[in-house]
């Protein structure tokens, strides 16, 4: 396998939209060129050596590549170029590159030559954004403001909220709600019949409060979250494992019981009820739980409990 | 009572239930409707024990008639009872939902009266929630044994996944401990449940959509092990016959937390989870790496490794089979390598198209070497400073198993390490971990009487004599536990008596 030489000290700049990053893509393939990246323009550190060219975004050239890629790579391989353009990384321009110079040498077979450096590379950056999508799906988590909207904050580490915006949009489309990426200042927004992405960048928008329900739920889930673990079992790291800690600011059941608003009690049911016969003596405690259970069936369930010693 | 008590008693009540999965049910998202369901599922939170959390796990009620000697809301147990009623369950639901909580639903409950009026309430929630509040996201019922077939085909139709716990290995123990229930009931509900997905998938005259309205995510069950003496050999050779016979999508097993003061219950100090661990990746083996349960464990040793894994244990056992040639091999054969999983065996295969892989490639695929340098070679040659010795393989696999696992497991686990250093009189003492001791032990004389070690310096470096050895390879029968159980019993009872 030739290695691709690299013109090492060739540097293409876009604006940062994909149109850009597909318009520079044609122009190194027009231009015969090889580029060693392709970077964003906008508060980019240059350095002395190499020499920059600003790429203009052509629409026309743009549409051409992505015909291209669809027409000898497939459908899902544009998505995937798609996707790793999300990426947060500097270098994602030159992975997209090295990934297509490769590609459309050798056509469909070389998706699937995982172990060579331009294939690898591009497939190691789509599985980080995707990954990222992923993990907004389990970990977005909504609160209802006042007049019904629902609000979500979230923090990736690559711009996927396009990317899980249809998953929303298609299970909660009976609710209005606003996905909003802080770290990239952009939200999605859905009105119950379609969905579009702002540019918050620009913008100064204040929230309502939280509806008056929201504290309700939240502290209902708080306590859900506490009372299933298993306490024989616990196993943080393996915890922290599945869900790093970099998503425990805006999950609401990872807020520390002091700083909730309502404090639900520590004790799970059986500690209690095991603390309460402790301190009044076995016949009390019996006495007051078979007074807790206020439903019709608890009544040969308390008896039961009564006749055992 | 407060919706927030009774939430906190019914899920306090319900943690023990182990399926928490969202999978197995693709099913799109309707105009006006709330909810869908992705085929992999998808886990929202994880709790401090680091189990994942889909759906929202309650009792409708934990009001129980049944008194099972394992289970925390046993009729006897004077634990705070409560029940949700239809709506509140469906507020809640839909409530998490919203708020992209929960994938959806998983409903059991504790035994109101009888099996066939309990399930017909659970119907009534769950209808009213697919039904009224046009609720499209999972739903996990339990079926409990004994309840009539139309009970079952009506709960059938509203959730994706059934599920009716086999609660214990054997039908023995299941009398012992949990007198109400039988083990005839349990499998015919199974069996029951299976022949409808069946008849429901293969009915011609139904359009495709339909023929997936009965169950469409499949039918999981679960065993509690380590409260009763049945060895792995017997768990996994049962679970098989599940798989085989009623299709199952899952067994879950449940290491044994003891929640109730009980004179039946074995004397487990702490769980067994390394041992449900390593019953789970037997069931792996089973599911995704096409082994047999035959090839995975034997009469004679009746228990698995707790030190490796099994699939490592069997590459072990079969040694004349490796090392493999990474560029050569089946598809099959990959599978079968320590160290490499599916999504692996799928990466070498595509990427082995292109050029001959060396180790360096194998890096850069994900692969992890810890496990699999042992048994693989890159174009004739080992990773380097590998040794390809049996023994020394299972001594290095095994130090890094005991590093890992030692800290936070105590006695029944790897007791070899601490317990049994003290000699085997106080072994002795001990009923239960003596059989946890003796499956490691017996495992571990199987590599050493095998052609391929070294057994003196094993048997040294794992810090057992090998007196312990012959006496703790003589391990309770089933009955024979039981019956010293009983006896225990009754002399308990004549205690109190005369006190």
């Amino acid at each position: 396998m030739q290695p691709l030489l690299l013109d090492a000290d060739i540097f293409y700049l876009y604006d940062g939209s994909l149109e850009g990053l597909l318009s520079a893509v044609f122009l190194a393939f027009d231009s015969k060129e090889n580029p060693s990246d392709i970077l964003v323009e906008e508060g980019l550190q240059y350095s002395l050596l190499g020499s920059y060219q600003s790429v203009s975004t052509d629409l026309d050239h743009a549409e051409r590549v992505m015909t291209g890629i669809v027409s000898t790579l497939g459908a899902r391989c544009y998505e995937e170029v798609r996707s790793v353009y999300l990426s947060d990384e500097d270098h994602k321009g030159g992975v997209i590159l090295r990934f297509l110079q490769y590609a459309f040498k050798h056509g469909r077979h070389s998706l699937l030559h995982l172990a060579h450096p331009a294939v690898n590379e591009f497939k190691e950056m789509l599985l980080r954004v995707t990954n990222e999508a992923h993990f907004i799906m389990m970990f977005a988590r909504f609160a209802e403001l006042e007049g019904g909207v629902f609000f979500a904050r979230v923090e990736p580490r690559a711009n996927v909220v396009p990317i899980v915006m249809e998953h929303f949009a298609e299970r909660f489309n009976i609710q209005p709600f606003v996905l909003f990426d802080r770290a990239h200042q952009l939200a999605g927004v859905f009105d119950t019949s379609s969905w579009w992405l702002v540019d918050t960048r620009r913008l100064d928008v204040t929230f309502p409060d939280n509806s008056r329900s929201e504290e309700g739920f939240q502290s209902l889930w708080q306590t859900f979250f506490d009372t299933i673990a298993i306490e024989e079992r616990h196993n943080p790291v393996c915890q922290r494992n599945f869900m790093p800690k970099r998503f425990w600011g805006t999950l609401c059941e990872q807020i520390p019981p002091e700083l909730r608003k309502r404090r639900p009690s520590t004790e799970t049911p059986s500690q209690a009820a095991k603390r309460a016969a402790r301190l009044t003596g076995t016949v009390a405690a019996h006495g007051e739980i078979a007074g807790q259970g206020h439903d019709a069936q608890a009544g040969p369930c308390a008896l039961e409990a009564g006749s055992c010693p | 009572m407060e919706l927030l008590d009774k939430l906190t008693i019914l899920a306090d009540a319900a943690k023990y239930d182990v399926a928490c999965t969202s999978c197995g049910v693709s099913r799109s998202a309707e105009k006006g409707k709330l909810g869908a369901t992705t085929n992999a599922g998808i886990c929202h939170s994880f709790s401090a024990d680091g189990r994942c959390i889909t759906l929202l796990k309650v009792l409708m009620s934990n009001v129980c008639s049944y008194d099972c000697a394992y289970c925390v809301n046993r009729a006897r147990n004077d634990v705070p009872r409560a029940t949700l009623s239809p709506r509140e369950l469906a507020e809640l639901t839909m409530g998490f939902y919203r708020r992209n909580y929960i994938e959806g639903l998983f409903l059991s409950s504790g035994v109101l009266r009888t099996p066939d009026y309990t399930t017909e309430r659970m119907c009534e929630s769950i209808r009213l929630l697919r039904e009224h509040y046009g609720f499209r996201g999972y739903i996990h019922a339990k079926a409990i044994p004994g309840t009539s077939d139309e009970l079952l085909v009506r709960l059938g139709t509203l959730v994706d996944r059934m599920s009716v716990n086999i609660e214990f290995p054997s039908a023995h123990s299941l009398k012992m401990l949990a007198p109400e229930k039988n083990r005839a009931s349990v499998l015919g509900s199974l069996r029951f449940i299976h022949d409808g997905i069946k008849e429901n998938y293969q009915d011609k005259r139904l359009s495709t959509t339909k023929r997936t309205r009965f169950v469409p995510a499949g039918q999981s069950t679960q065993m509690i092990v380590g409260a009763s003496p049945e060895s792995d050999y017997h768990i996994l050779n049962l679970s098989a016959s599940l798989y085989r016979s009623f299709e199952l999508r899952r067994v879950f097993f449940s290491a044994y937390v003891p929640v109730n003061e009980n004179p039946l219950s074995p004397l487990v100090r702490e769980a067994p989870l390394l041992r449900e661990h390593r019953l789970y990746q037997a069931d792996w083996l089973m599911r995704f790496y096409q082994f047999d349960v035959s090839e995975i464990i034997d009469e004679d040793h009746p228990f698995l490794d707790l030190l490796i894994d099994p699939k490592c244990n069997w590459a072990l056992n079969h040694i004349d089979h490796f090392p493999i040639e990474i560029n050569k091999a089946s598809y099959d054969m990959l599978l079968r390598v320590p160290g490499i999983g599916v999504r692996g065996v799928q990466r070498v295969w595509a990427a082995r198209r292109e050029r001959r892989l060396d180790f360096d490639d194998l890096r850069r695929l994900n692969i992890s070497l810890k496990r699999a340098r042992h048994f693989i070679t890159c174009n004739g040659r080992f990773s380097e400073g590998i040794v390809f010795d049996p023994s020394s393989i299972y001594r290095t696999l095994a130090n890094d198993a005991h590093r890992r696992h030692c800290k936070g497991v105590t006695a029944g686990q790897l007791s070899l390490f601490e317990d049994y250093e003290t000699g085997p009189q106080k072994a002795q003492e001990q009923t239960a971990p003596l059989v946890t001791a003796a499956m490691t032990v017996a495992a571990c004389s199987r590599h050493m009487s095998g052609s391929c070690g070294a057994p003196g310096s094993l048997a040294e470096n794992m810090g057992i004599s090998t007196t312990v050895l012959a006496k703790n390879n003589t391990s309770a029968t089933v009955t024979g536990f039981w019956e010293e159980e009983a006896t225990r019993r009754r002399e308990n009872t004549h205690a109190a008596l005369i006190a």
